[in-house]
């Protein structure tokens, strides 16, 4: 009886057939993914690397990754339909990048992301990107210089720009869906474009030049209302944005200087805190930002040895920063009524009570809501010289 | 059928059973007082084997007395039979006028003993099984006519090899001898390093044919008695007809037979027995093989090396753990490369998997049969390079790292992170001090790779979980395998995976010598602390 059953089990292991196992070879490794819509038709895109042609040994010379394209009424049947014509069934566990077009933006993302949002092959940590005045398929087909692989260079190039240039805001699904289901904060999403020639930019010619043909870049932010893509901000507009939902880890900010000319300071860090409040029955947020700053470049005549001059880039900086923020919070009250700052959140965290009745009619309320904004900027260092050469010249 | 049944009555013609019945029932006879009777029994029963030396003398004045002198040629020191046997039965007592009332009266083997003999070593021989144990172990044995007793005359002397360096257990510090084959030999050379009166050895003769002498070696206080009794209840147990290694006691005496881990420890370092025996631990000394066993024997035993003790304690740390590390490499680490790539590509990091799979592109196996193939590779040649002539060897080696390394990866049949993994685990798995330990992983990473290509990660988890079930379940000798992990003891954490200095070590180890544990006495006092100037 106990050896049967020992046999029994023996056997379990021997007969499972394996299950769900996938040799690595098996798989089309799809790093970047985009959602068209053609016809009532969803189109996905799924850029697969060619492993031969990124490996170290080097490849045949031919494209480092491919265009698996699928047609179908919902994205679930388009991704099946890739298999007609791919040999491998597409593996979207190390997604980095989702596009989505323009066009289908506009008519609302949320059915389309509901299967990436649901598949358990996906992880919700890649960046969701608008294609801007393009398909998704148009953004899939460019191939870049420096990383081999496009979906690569646009999820590093997000990285890194989100970390160095306030303008740029990465958001990854998951930050994404959050939005999406929030009340009090409309969601925005990443614009990416083509620029340059952008027939040239799937042949392998694009690469072998200093200066490619066609060029994959970040553009500004998307707003949308509820899941729909409603218009873009400025590059600004896109800064304040950041700003204000405390996006900004490094930066580099421009200011005129009094007698003309301009210089630029380096912002090592940038926080802000927004505090909802309630003033009878209409609502109000607080801004409080906080810089830290060192001087970058002095394009002007200012003596930045004294203190007091230091002082005067600082209140300048703090006046641009304040109008940078309120221009674009008024653009948005204005052009798109949508909540993309969160205000409506945070009154909902200090005011539960009263967020239960603004609520209902908080893109109304958010449009005449009154902001007040309070920067505070500190010069820290001025670099490893003190007055710029000219202005040392003129002594 | 027909053809081995044929075979098995060729076998029953050719043998002479007529000799060897007789030979056998003689053993246990007493002696008979005929010396010419005992002679003849002696031939008969060693079938007249040459190496046996029967010399018949005459001693006493005119030679009155027939006596006999057997030994065992190449067992015996024949300058010592010829300075102080022959000697002094010959001409010393030539002259001297042996009495009549003295033959034949039981005084004359007596004062033999006592007045003729200038040997060290002497005993009374009456039974015929005692004389052919004495004689078979290289002692003399003087017969004299007329009595039916005889006298056993030490005189063991053969060529053996001597006290060399350990080859198995290498250290760079720590003393270079190890055990040899002379369990005389062996005992002498734990004895020397523990000067203790309580240091105590019981001898047994384990074989029926080889007759093995078996010692086994405590310290009466500090080990266990439970303990000593319970290895001298399992070797008197043993009814086998040979022992010529000490892995056959090992095999009889285990806990468990079916596990792969071993449950008794052996070592050929007299310094790492005298350690054990000084930590409660039973040595069991087997003449014939410079292995000697240590009960019981704990899991994490054989993680340690006798060098820990020798070199500072926090190098020593960081050893240990590197030493666990290499285990969990050499179990675990084929099986995780084949689960992640085969089920988890997720948890691989993307450049990492793109990497990987440039690499996969074109080969015919999958993962998991890659694997096997590669591990089975290693397998075959280290097997084959443990028996060959050390003069081959290096030819193998270029013939194995080429095929192995470089030629099945350019061929495209093996993926060249395959080969990595494969020369990690095997790396890893030369990590470990004792070779057992290394042995019963090595059959467990088949069994890790079996679930992996079939469950995963969970196979894996799975498959752990067993394995620290069963390990948990062992005992050694009434002591659980996982002491001090599980049971857990606070104290014995102090040399498990880490070892502290010897100043905060207080105790032995509890479970092993429950009677007597301390180490040192004053603790408080045990910190060197340099003399404050005043």
């Amino acid at each position: 009886m106990k050896r049967g059953i020992f046999i029994l089990l023996i056997l379990c292991i021997v007969l499972t057939g394996c299950w769900n196992r996938r040799e690595l070879n098996e798989l089309a490794i799809t790093l970047a993914m985009g959602l068209d819509k053609i016809d009532d038709e969803y189109v996905v895109s799924a850029q697969v690397v060619v492993p031969s042609e990124v490996s170290m040994k080097g490849g045949k010379g031919t494209t480092p990754v491919t265009l698996i394209q699928g047609r179908g009424e919902t994205v679930y049947e388009a991704i099946r339909k890739m298999t007609k014509s791919s040999s491998r069934k597409v593996y979207p566990g190390h997604l980095r990048m989702l596009v989505i077009s323009e066009s289908l933006a506009s008519e609302g993302i949320g059915h389309p992301i509901d299967l990436i949002s649901r598949d358990w092959e996906l992880r919700s940590d890649f960046y969701v990107a608008i294609a801007k005045d393009s398909t998704a398929e148009e953004i899939l087909n460019v191939l870049t210089p420096l990383e081999t692989i496009p979906a690569n260079k646009m999820f590093n190039t997000l990285k890194v720009s989100e970390e160095n240039w306030a303008a740029t805001v990465g958001i990854t699904l998951d930050q994404l869906i959050t939005d999406l289901i929030s009340n009090g904060k409309e969601a925005v999403l990443t614009g990416i474009i083509v620029t340059g020639k952008q027939e040239l930019g799937s042949s392998t010619e694009n690469v072998i030049t200093v200066t490619p043909s066609a060029k994959i870049k970040v553009d500004d932010l998307a707003v949308f209302k509820g899941d729909k893509l409603v218009g873009w901000l400025t590059e600004d507009e896109s800064r304040g944005y950041s700003g204000i939902t405390n996006h900004v880890k490094n930066t580099v900010g421009t200011i005129s200087c009094p007698g003309g000319g301009r210089a630029s300071l380096e912002v090592l860090s940038f926080k802000s805190k927004v505090k909802g409040k309630v003033k009878n029955g209409s609502p109000e947020a607080d801004i409080n930002v906080k810089i830290a700053a060192n001087v970058g470049e002095i394009e002007c005549s200012i003596d930045i040895s004294k203190a007091e001059s230091v002082e005067a880039l600082e209140k300048l900086y703090e006046k641009a920063v304040k109008v940078t923020i309120n221009d674009s919070i008024t653009s948005v009250q204005e052009k798109y009524e949508t909540d993309i700052f969160g205000f409506g959140n945070a009154i909902h965290r200090s005011y539960p009570n009263e967020w239960k009745t603004l609520k209902n009619q908080w893109n109304q309320h958010f449009t005449e809501m009154k902001v007040n904004i309070k920067v505070d900027v500190k010069i820290l260092k001025t670099g490893t010289v003190n007055n710029s050469v000219v202005e040392s010249r003129k002594d | 059928m027909g053809f081995f049944d044929k075979e098995k009555k060729d076998q029953s013609k050719s043998s002479t059973p007529s000799t060897s019945q007789t030979t056998e029932s003689n053993e246990n006879h007493p002696l008979k007082t005929s010396l010419q009777d005992n002679i003849k029994t002696v031939k008969d029963t060693l079938g007249a084997s040459s190496d046996i030396v029967i010399r018949e003398i005459r001693i006493g004045k005119g030679g009155v007395l027939k006596a006999a002198l057997m030994y065992t040629d190449g067992l015996s020191d024949t300058v010592a039979i010829q300075n102080f046997i022959l000697e002094s039965l010959m001409l010393d007592i030539k002259h001297t006028e042996i009495e009549s009332e003295l033959i034949h009266n039981p005084r004359l083997m007596k004062t033999l003993k006592d007045f003729a003999m200038t040997v060290g070593e002497i005993k009374d021989v009456t039974k015929f099984d005692e004389l052919f144990l004495h004689l078979l172990s290289g002692d003399v044995i003087l017969l004299v006519d007329g009595y039916s007793e005889g006298l056993n005359i030490g005189n063991r002397r053969w060529a053996e090899r001597g006290v060399t360096e350990s080859t198995t257990q290498t250290v760079i510090r720590g003393p270079r001898e190890a055990f040899s084959e002379n369990i005389r030999i062996n005992t002498s050379l734990v004895r020397r390093k523990i000067r203790d009166p309580q240091l105590w050895m019981e001898t047994k003769t384990i074989g029926k044919r080889t007759k093995t002498n078996i010692a086994v070696m405590y310290i009466n206080g500090v080990a266990n008695d439970k303990i000593v009794e319970e290895v001298r209840l399992r070797l008197d147990r043993i009814d086998i007809d040979a022992i010529l290694e000490s892995g056959n006691i090992e095999e009889l005496i285990q806990d468990a037979p079916m596990s792969t881990f071993p449950t008794v420890y052996n070592s050929e370092r007299p310094d790492v027995v005298a350690a054990a025996i000084l930590e409660g631990r039973v040595a069991i000394f087997i003449d014939g093989t410079p292995f000697v066993l240590t009960v019981p024997a704990l899991f994490v035993q054989f993680f340690q090396s006798s060098e820990d003790y020798y070199q500072r304690a926090d190098l020593t740390s960081l050893v240990r753990i590197l030493r666990f590390f290499s285990f969990g490499i050499a179990l675990l680490a084929p099986a995780l490369f084949i689960a992640a790539t085969t089920f988890h590509h997720e948890m691989i990091p993307t450049s990492l998997v793109i990497n990987l799979a440039a690499q996969r592109e074109g080969v015919p196996f999958p993962a998991f049969i890659e694997a096997l193939i590669m591990e089975a590779t290693f397998e075959i040649l280290r097997e084959a390079s443990l028996r060959m002539p050390r003069a081959i060897g290096s030819a193998m080696a270029i013939v194995g790292a080429f095929v192995i390394g470089t030629a099945a990866v350019e061929a495209g049949m093996i993926s060249a992170a395959m080969v990595i993994v494969v020369s990690i685990t095997a790396i890893a798995s030369f990590v470990s001090p004792t070779y057992d330990m290394a042995f019963s992983v090595r059959i467990l990473r088949f069994v890790f790779m079996g679930l992996a290509a079939s469950f995963g990660l969970f196979g894996i988890t799975v498959g752990l979980i067993a394995l620290v079930l069963h390990l948990c379940s062992l005992r050694s000798f009434g002591i659980p395998y996982m002491y001090p992990i599980a049971p857990f003891n606070m104290e014995g954490q102090k040399d498990t995976f880490i070892r502290l200095p010897l100043w905060k070590i207080f105790t032995r180890p509890h479970l092993i010598s429950q009677e007597n544990i301390d180490r040192q006495q004053n603790p408080t006092s045990a910190m060197p602390e340099p003399e404050k100037e005043q």
